[in-house]
């Protein structure tokens, strides 16, 4: 036994790892040799070799990892984090060194005693040991760990883009000479880089060589730089439009990033050895991933901007080309369309923007939206929302006009003055086009599916996409045309030489077919001054009026309808117009004139106890006071008799004059002239609101009066589809009828203004809904 | 109270005394021109025929350069003189 004892006892200095220590000792070759031949000689080889590894196991759990992890129990401050982080790989590089002593000597042991199972072992003990290392490392993970790793290299990270900056930008340095390193932060004098660095690359080699360096601070390094990459592009690019960023940013991943990846990888040194392809697919691996953060980084900033991108284009052209090169490499059409829609609509469509604001607003972006894809489906795509909130705005088509014929922000007088010169264009373009068919790519999926009626040219220019507002010039114009009409004749605060220069700029672009009404409308206005002044000078006229007459005298095929409100003046005023119009046929022979009492603009003279005033109001207003001169009080409904207005309109143009303080209600529709003596104690600036509010009134039919008398064509048709299929709903019949419409009439409507005709039909009971669908009454 | 009118601007649309509302050769309403005009009024008159029928005057002289062997009016064949009123 004493035998057996003593062959343990060497054995145990050969591999002191049997006693669970890996202290060294110094054996020769021989002394190893020997032991195996008489760990032969027992047939314990095999035990012994095995015991090793049970051995390096247990002291793996019980030692150097425990010892390793304990370094990161406490939370340090980024300073000690990063000395601690550097301690403890020393000491566990210093560990596993040791153990490659023992594992050569392990190796010569299966080698001279041909262990039974050497075939089997297809690993090396190196690498049973590494497998066996990196398990238990990872299995007793600390939880702040990464938080050290993270402190570690972005020390590092710091002291190289610093070092790289300082080499950079030589000349500045002298001047710049700051109190405190940017690398380190210590004071400049006792700047601890170099030291650092020194530390730094120490420690990525001992996690090369232990193989751990992906394992334990491949997650971190990837985040940190990720990081870092935003905190960059934030940095340099942020608010910046006017330049292109993405060659700088590529070279900034290049250089700093990748250089001090390189050095990471590559054990401190940033040339890779031609022959070492597993840190060049390292490396070239990191580039790939970096680089697309990089794009998508960027090219998310600056979808972020967009709208600040789209009020200073065309100053941002370069940050718009700019995100054209990322969403080359990376998709982010998706994003970029949502994020788009919702910053135009928080920053345009609310009540508190002016329409003017808005439509500047929509021109920039048509524009570079437009650089940014020329094919106009992201356009088309993104102002959709624009262009219906537009359209709900009143003010919208005098905006147009003003913008199209007036400097201003719009950039749209600009654009008409250009239009000259591209309709000439237009053919060589499509000529172009169709040479060009073989490289004709297909619209994106998010073009909109379902093709829309009329749809513009995607490529058309700025005025055509502005008009498409309305969906097709020929409703622009028609709303221009509406507009002319009210601001001719209610609002008579034209500038005939403005409107007549507005008209011709318009021409040239719309063409004069479609405003030839407008152009004769035009005529009429000037016209009738002409003829005005004839009938003034006719003395048989002159010499029996009552009152100065004056008239606009419209061509009615010209005009747009005139809404349907009526008004029959008090008799010794309609013979005054008698009088005119005796005076017209007499000059214009076989002609005579229709009057629209309705419309026009009185001068009274008012004379109370005391005062007098004088005012401008309507012709409805005037005959109202007028009735009252001849008697203090009016029922409702007699006056109503008398001037052919519906009670309920003429209770509203009544309320003008209790608001002037001269009538009251004093009973229930009894109205009275306020006693003269009461007068003065009204107060008339309560009045303003009802007044302004009479103003803005139109003369002519509204759009959607208009828009039902359009959709009478299709009464016939809904009738005998009712006829047949007996009930239908909304959806169904307005389905059908485009169909018809996109044959015949060519008249387009929504399935708004659809139903709002049938609800008419059915206030006419010529329609009943009845549980969401329409049928005729039986 | 005493109300006394300043001046009144009124709006009326002229109309033709015609018996009729649309020409009969080129169908357009008397206040529209006709096809070969672009202002109405003025510039595009209608004229009267013995027969009391009218027309927009370069429509019947069209019509009549295109019969040069009868003058009828195109609406009852009798034979077209101008009504000068
Ligand atoms: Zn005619
Ligand atoms: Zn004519
Ligand atoms: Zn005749």
């Amino acid at each position: 036994m004493t035998d057996i004892d003593a062959v343990w006892e060497r054995t145990c200095k050969v591999f002191p790892i049997l006693k669970k220590t890996l202290s060294e000792t110094s054996v020769g070759n021989e002394d190893i040799e020997h032991v195996i031949r008489e760990l032969s000689a027992l047939g314990l080889c095999e035990s012994v070799y095995e015991s090793a590894f049970i051995e390096f196991d247990f002291i793996l759990r019980q030692q150097i990892v425990p010892r390793f992890w304990k370094h990161f129990e406490s939370v340090p401050d980024p300073d000690t984090g990063f000395y601690n982080f550097q301690l403890a790989v020393h000491e566990l590089y210093s560990d596993f060194s040791r153990a490659q002593e023992v594992l050569r000597r392990l190796t010569l042991f299966r080698q001279v005693c041909r262990l039974k199972n050497q075939e089997k072992v297809a690993k090396s003990e190196e690498a049973t040991f590494d497998e066996l290392f990196r398990s238990v490392l990872l299995s007793q993970l600390a939880a702040n760990f990464n938080d050290i790793v993270y402190a570690f290299y972005k020390v590092s990270f710091r002291i190289f883009a610093n070092s790289y900056d300082n080499n950079d930008q030589d000349e500045f340095a002298e001047d710049m000479i700051e109190l405190n390193c940017n690398g380190c932060g210590k004071e400049t004098e006792r700047c601890r880089c170099q030291e650092l660095v020194c530390a730094f690359n120490t420690t990525n080699k001992h996690l090369y060589k232990m193989h751990l360096l992906d394992k334990l601070a491949g997650y971190t390094l990837t985040n940190l730089i990720q990081e870092r990459i935003t905190a960059h592009v934030e940095e340099t690019c942020k608010g910046v439009f006017d330049a292109s960023h993405i060659k700088n940013l590529q070279k900034w991943l290049d250089t700093i990033v990748i250089n001090w990846l390189t050095r990471i990888f590559n054990r401190g040194s940033s040339k890779i050895s031609e022959g070492d392809g597993y840190t060049h697919n390292v490396i070239e691996n990191f580039r790939i991933k970096l680089s697309y953060f990089l794009y998508e980084t960027y090219a998310k900033l600056i979808i972020d901007q967009f709208f600040n991108i789209i009020i200073d284009f065309p100053d941002s052209q370069l940050a718009i080309d700019d995100l054209k090169v990322c969403l080359e490499k990376i998709d982010l059409r998706k994003h970029l369309i949502k994020t788009l829609k919702q910053s135009l609509e928080a920053r345009l469509l609310h009540p508190g923007v002016n329409t003017m604001d808005i439509l500047t607003g929509y021109v920039a972006a048509i524009k570079a939206i437009r650089h940014l894809d020329p094919s106009g489906v992201l356009l088309e795509t993104t102002t959709e929302p624009i262009k219906e909130y537009l359209r709900k705005r009143s003010d919208t088509v005098r905006c147009v006009i003003t913008g199209l014929t007036e400097e201003g922000p719009t950039d749209l007088a600009e654009e008409l003055a250009k239009s000259e010169t591209l309709k000439e264009n237009v053919d060589v373009k499509g000529k172009d086009e169709m040479l060009n068919w073989e490289v004709w790519n297909p619209d994106p999926i998010d073009a909109s599916p379902v093709p829309r009626p009329k749809r513009t040219s995607r490529s058309a220019d700025i005025i055509s996409m502005v008009v498409d507002i309305y969906g097709s010039k020929e409703l622009f114009v028609n709303e221009y045309r509406n507009l002319l009409a009210d601001r001719l004749l209610v609002q008579l605060d034209f500038n005939p030489e403005k409107e007549i220069r507005n008209l011709e700029l318009l021409k040239l672009r719309f063409g004069d077919s479609l405003l030839h009404s407008c152009e004769v409308m035009l005529k009429d206005i000037s016209d009738s001054k002409r003829i005005n002044s004839h009938i003034q000078s006719d003395l048989n006229y002159s010499n029996g009026k009552a009152f100065p007459i004056s008239s606009l005298i419209l061509s009615s095929q010209f005009w747009p309808a005139f809404n349907k409100e009526t008004l029959e003046l008090p008799d010794e005023i309609q013979d005054e117009f008698k009088k005119y119009t005796t005076s017209y046929e007499a000059y214009k022979g076989n002609r005579t004139l229709v009057w629209r009492p309705v419309t026009g603009r009185v001068v009274l003279e008012i004379e109370l106890a005391g005062r007098t005033l004088e005012m401008t109001v309507n012709p409805t207003q005037a005959a109202i006071i007028h009735y009252f001169q001849e008697r203090n009080e009016w029922a409702l409904e007699e006056l109503s008799g008398l001037l052919k207005i519906p009670p309920s309109i003429l209770r509203k143009r009544i309320s003008f004059w209790q608001t002037q303080g001269l009538i009251k209600e004093r009973d229930t529709d009894i109205y009275t002239l306020i006693d003269e003596m009461e007068q003065s104690q009204v107060d008339p600036s309560q009045s303003q609101e009802i007044c302004e509010e009479d103003e803005s009134e139109s003369a002519m039919a509204s759009a959607s009066d208009q828009r039902e008398e359009e959709l009478q064509v299709f009464w016939s048709y809904i009738v005998g589809m009712l006829t047949n299929l007996d009930s239908m709903p909304i959806e169904r019949i307005h389905q059908m009828l485009k169909m018809f419409a996109s044959h015949g009439s060519g008249v387009e409507f929504t399935q708004e203004e659809l139903k709002n005709f049938l609800q008419r039909k059915v206030r006419e009971y010529k329609l009943i809904y009845n549980g969401g669908v329409y049928h005729l009454p039986k | 109270m005493k109300v006394k009118i300043k001046s009144w601007m009124g709006v009326a649309t002229w109309r033709w005394i015609a018996n009729d509302e649309n020409c009969g050769i080129c169908r357009m309403s008397f206040e529209n021109c006709c096809p070969e005009c672009s202002l109405p009024g003025d510039d595009c008159p209608l004229v009267w025929g013995a027969c009391s029928h009218c027309f927009h005057m370069h429509c019947i002289v069209k019509w009549l350069n295109s019969q040069p062997n009868s003058q009828q009016c195109p609406m009852c064949r009798q034979n077209w003189k101008f009504n000068i009123q």
